[in-house]
């Protein structure tokens, strides 16, 4: 990965009305690089795509797209830039092949340039197989598919996706992560938003934790989650005695939380076999034994108080 | 390919693939052609009792009477002076009065030029508008008979001739031709930017380096190619089922459809881009449509509706598109008669599409 910035935002506002639906917002995003924006529904992550794609205007702040000026060179910014709205924003009575060729006509791509960018859907994302079907006849899984091969048909640096697989079935999410992952490959830099903290830690090299407009942390996943993510733990339910079990892993810092043991530790996968071997060799019999590591959501509530799910 | 040709040709696919807006896009003016023409279209015998002073008193004034009369359109009363004949106007005994000046055949006959006084009851506009162009009618076959004759004067403004088989189907065939400015040009262009603002396309255009203005001219053109074919339509079912005896002019009729098809299409884009949802554009561009269709003089020609009706038309540029088209087909009209309605429909178009341009672009940089 080079150092190049591809996108660059400082102190980005933009009001609607009395709301603050931005507040301040910089980051910035690398070359090849995958940055997730993760927040809760209101967070101001559409708000700030948007504004990156030239589609809103914003109040106060800077932001360059390869060095591009949103403003004053908005017409490069857009040809920069793939995006991929939340909707699939596709012709139903069109084929997708037409969806492609109408996508092509509005980067004024060239007939060859067409083909080779259809035949590169076709094989990267798999949409030759129903090309010259009609939008209305695909399944939700193929429209998808579709949508981000026609926001891409340009073949631009820069891809914007704005929760691109909200409603899907987890494994046709997982493909759909393989296929965002894939665009590395492609040297393609993407800015991703999601609401979704499994999607972000999966997807992303680095991941911005948005909420109330503003960027309240920006790192790494397994950064963010050992510094603020809180402690490992192994959770033990027993199938009796757990006072037993307490006192026999009084050693570690442990505690009783409903009707489970947590054992807080520092590296949990090293501590499980002698823990279990402890509880085994005193006949303490256990129904379960699982480590359970901090998650973004962690991260999320240390930093807000809330859940990510929390309208 | 250029983008407001891809704007265009997706627009026309997307537009021929919803069959059930192709049917009734064909089927309303179709149905609305035969409907009028069956309603309207029957052969009436007509007749008018006028007057005729003949103050020259000459055999060849006389055999102007005689033709009167054998018109079977009027019954002729001879009136010894023009104050007696005023009193049967006045008392409406006769629709129109004409007056026939001494030396009017020797005048006629030795080369100079004369006149015919008409005073007409103009209180019915079609019996006015039918009395008025027979006579003329007339006066005009005398004039290619004898030679050297000016047209009467005429206390009615209408001062060309009409043809004289003229019927219903000749009136509603120019009028019909131009019911897709209003259904097809007007009613596309009002989907045209509300239709895709609502499903979230619009959004994907924007997104693209497209200029707001060519998206726009991708939308007009789109629209346009809507109106033609239903013109298309429209003047081939009128040639093969109505036969009327019109003038196709059509090199002539073209600029005047293009105009006319401009000018609905930027009244559209003014609702497309004021419209909150397709369902309440489409519903304003359908009420507008159906009232504008009574005002422009589609279905009469305007002089043949009220007063107050044609005052309202004559603000409403498509009134001059299908005055334009009237004239080309029915009177022969060249390109230097039909100047002014030209200047309107330019003028109109060019200010209605310039404010639904800066309405557009007041629109994307609201966001």
């Amino acid at each position: 990965m080079t150092e190049k910035t591809v996108i660059e935002v400082e102190g980005l506002v933009k009001h609607y009305g009395e709301v603050t639906a931005l507040d301040g917002v910089s980051f910035s995003v690398k070359e090849g690089e995958i940055l997730g924006l993760l927040g809760p529904n209101g967070a101001g992550k559409t708000t700030l795509m948007e504004i990156l794609c030239c589609l809103r205007r914003f109040d106060q702040g800077n932001a360059t797209v390869l060095g591009f000026d949103l403003i004053k060179d908005s017409r490069k910014v857009r040809s920069s830039i793939g995006f991929c709205p939340q909707e699939t924003l596709l012709y139903d009575l069109l084929s997708v092949r037409e969806n492609f060729a109408f996508a092509a006509s509005l980067y004024s791509l060239d007939s060859k340039k067409f083909k080779e960018r259809i035949e590169f859907s076709s094989k990267f994302l798999g949409v030759g197989e129903f090309l010259n079907r009609k939008v209305k006849e695909l399944s939700g899984g193929m429209k998808r598919r579709a949508n981000l091969a026609v926001s891409i048909v340009h073949d631009p640096p820069v891809v914007i996706l704005d929760e691109p697989t909200v409603g899907f079935d987890p494994n046709v999410k997982r493909e759909f992560w393989e296929l965002i992952q894939d665009l590395k490959n492609y040297e393609k830099t993407v800015l991703i938003s999601t609401h979704d903290m499994f999607e972000a830690d999966e997807l992303c090299d680095r991941v911005a934790i948005m909420d109330k407009g503003k960027i309240v942390a920006l790192d790494k996943p397994d950064i963010l989650k050992e510094t603020l993510g809180g402690e490992n733990s192994i959770r033990i339910k027993t199938k009796e005695a757990p006072r037993k079990a307490v006192s026999l892993l009084k050693e570690y810092k442990c505690m009783m939380r409903d009707d489970e043991i947590q054992v807080f530790v520092k590296n949990p996968w090293r501590i499980v076999p002698e823990v279990s071997n402890k509880l085994i060799s005193h006949g303490v019999l256990t129904e379960k034994i699982e480590v359970v590591e901090p998650t973004l959501e962690d991260v999320f509530i240390k930093l807000t108080g809330r859940r990510l799910t929390e309208e | 390919m250029n983008p407001i040709i891809g704007i265009a040709v997706k627009d026309i696919k997307t537009f021929f693939r919803e069959k059930e807006t192709v049917f009734w896009t064909i089927a309303f003016p179709v149905i609305i052609l035969l409907l009028f023409t069956a309603i309207f279209g029957r052969e009436v015998p007509f007749t008018a009792n006028i007057g005729i002073v003949d103050s020259d008193n000459m055999p060849l004034t006389s055999n102007i009477i005689s033709a009167f009369n054998n018109t079977e359109i009027f019954n002729v009363e001879i009136f010894n002076n023009k104050t007696e004949a005023l009193k049967a106007l006045n008392a409406t005994d006769v629709r129109a009065v004409i007056t026939l000046p001494q030396n009017f055949s020797l005048n006629l006959t030795t080369g100079k030029n004369t006149y015919a006084l008409l005073a007409i009851d103009k209180t019915d506009p079609e019996v006015t508008h039918t009395v008025a162009n027979t006579i003329k009618t007339l006066f005009s076959e005398f004039y290619k008979e004898i030679g050297n004759y000016t047209e009467p004067i005429s206390v009615i403004e209408e001062t060309s001739l009409m043809r004289e088989e003229i019927g219903y189907r000749e009136h509603i065939v120019p009028g019909m031709l131009c019911y897709p400015f209003l259904f097809s040009s007007m009613v596309a262009a009002t989907g045209a930017i509300v239709y895709e603002k609502h499903k979230g396309t619009l959004k994907k255009i924007r997104a693209s380096p497209v200029r707001p203005l060519h998206v726009l001219f991708g939308k007009t053109l789109a629209a346009l190619f809507q109106t033609a074919i239903s013109i298309l339509i429209i003047a081939v079912l009128a040639v093969l089922v109505l036969t009327p005896k019109v003038n196709w002019n059509v090199p002539l009729m073209i600029p005047i459809m293009f105009l006319g098809s401009m000018n609905g299409i930027a009244v559209g884009l003014l609702i497309s881009c004021i419209g909150r949802s397709p369902q309440a554009a489409s519903s304003a561009a359908t009420t507008i449509g159906v009232v504008l269709q009574f005002f422009i003089g589609m279905y009469f020609p305007q002089e043949f509706l009220p007063t107050y009706i044609q005052q309202i038309g004559n603000v409403i540029p498509m009134t001059y598109a299908v005055q334009a088209i009237r004239s080309i087909m029915l009177q022969n009209a060249v390109l230097n008669d039909i100047l002014q309605p030209i200047a309107t429909l330019v003028i109109s178009a060019i200010i209605l599409y310039v404010m639904g341009i800066l309405l557009y672009k007041r629109w994307v940089e609201k966001e």
